[in-house]
């Protein structure tokens, strides 16, 4: 078979089934599909340890940002707490479960469960973990990785609340509360933990 | 390698790319080698499923826009918002940053998602001579900016759980959230189960230059 020996030496476009031959990178450039723009591939960067120091405090900052009030609303004399759990709850109790659990999805399990699948595939890569049981769990992570990043929606969260504090200071006086610094350096570490993280280099580990 | 034109695709050639973990794989293998998921050059039903979700996304939009989504008590009166009556509250009120976000999220968004993916879908099945290079664009686009409807969600759930006093001042998701949801659910999956690829076989070879 032809196939055999250019398989090493092209690439095929993810959207377009297009054949472009690989060419080397230099660092922090990426290759785009000729056609259709597509990102192809780019030169690993990612340093293991950096993206484990990313992962950890990602971890760090999760409990408080999810447990602590992110708002606070005094209005008449009375002031009222909410953390991002029990906003989604009180969807969910109004009878919008759909909602309720789209929030709880996308704002707080999708989030952990990022950061802590990108841990055990850090630790298994970083100590060398050889053995069946370890590959087969490396694959799966990897496997689901693109969909739970996609369900990832810190961001957008995080614009939410500043859009309720000018929504709400219509009626009442609304304060940030100390879960919004906590989501906040959530935010940034899991955003520059996505930006380190390659899922092809995560893949070539298997190779080796 | 000599025999590679700028339009030779990865079928032609007896190479396919596994869809999960991007490795090459011949095209008799029916599984990947690295990641053992499943393989297949093309995925020919992807189109049907697509249209499926984006026929009922794009019906659900109606009572996502016509029915109320939150409801607010102040002081004893009882207003119900649509999604656009809240961006036209907004408007009113002077917060003219905060209303183009919300008009950007809940009304731009899903309507350009469900139109653009119209377009696309309907350029795949019926082979309209309409540039691939835009189209693919249009795509990256969408694929983009869709999750970023998920914004008036969050603010609904902050504002019930904060906004609960009683007759005084009391807020409440109504009927449309559920559809919302849903349209945001729906469209994010016929962008995510069409194969892309398929665009690229069916039109037509003089639409690639421009």
């Amino acid at each position: 078979m032809g196939s055999d020996c250019i398989k090493d030496s092209v690439t095929l476009c993810h959207s377009c089934d297009l054949v472009v031959t690989k060419r080397a990178l230099p660092s922090g450039v990426r290759a785009l599909c000729p056609r259709c723009n597509t990102v192809l591939y780019d030169t690993p960067y990612c340093s293991i340890n950096g993206m484990l120091a990313l992962c950890i405090t990602a971890l760090i900052c999760f409990t408080p940002a999810n447990f602590f009030p992110i708002l606070e609303l005094h209005f008449l004399g009375s002031v009222r707490t909410t953390t991002i759990i029990e906003g989604a709850l009180a969807v969910y109790d109004e009878g919008y479960w759909l909602v309720g659990i789209a929030v709880i999805i996308t704002a707080i399990i999708a989030p952990g469960i990022l950061i802590i699948s990108i841990l055990s595939q850090i630790l298994i890569i970083k100590y060398r973990l050889h053995s069946p049981f370890f590959r087969r769990q490396l694959k799966r992570l990897l496997g689901y990785q693109h969909f739970v990043s996609q369900l990832t929606m810190l961001e957008i969260y995080l614009i939410s609340i500043l859009v309720t504090v000018f929504n709400l200071s219509d009626f009442a006086d609304i304060f940030l509360g100390l879960g919004t610094f906590c989501f906040i350096l959530l935010f940034i570490a899991t955003l520059f933990l996505q930006r380190e993280y390659n899922v092809e280099h995560m893949w070539s580990f298997l190779d080796e | 390698m000599n025999n590679l034109t700028q339009t030779t695709q990865g079928k032609e050639i007896g190479l396919t790319s596994c869809h999960t973990c991007y490795m090459l794989n011949k095209q008799e293998q029916s599984h990947c080698s690295r990641c053992d998921n499943a393989l297949s050059v093309r995925h020919h039903h992807s189109l049907q499923q697509s249209w499926a979700l984006l026929i009922t996304a794009a019906i659900l939009l109606i009572p996502a826009n016509i029915y109320p989504i939150t409801m607010l008590i102040d002081r004893g009166n009882i207003r119900h918002d649509t999604i656009f009556s809240g961006i036209a509250h907004l408007v009113h009120t002077g917060m003219f940053p905060i209303a183009i976000i919300l008009f950007t999220a809940s009304i731009l968004v899903p309507l350009l998602k469900i139109v653009g993916l119209t377009v696309y879908l309907t350029a795949i099945s019926f082979r309209l001579p309409i540039s691939k290079k835009k189209l693919m664009l249009g795509f990256h686009i969408i694929e983009w900016i869709g999750r970023w409807s998920m914004l008036d969600l969050f603010v609904i759930s902050i504002t019930v759980a904060l906004v609960n006093m009683g007759q005084l001042l009391d807020a409440k998701p109504a009927p449309a959230a559920t559809a919302f949801a849903l349209v945001i659910l729906l469209t994010q999956l016929a962008a995510k189960v069409l194969d892309t690829r398929l665009l690229w076989d069916r039109l037509e070879s003089k639409d690639d230059t421009h």
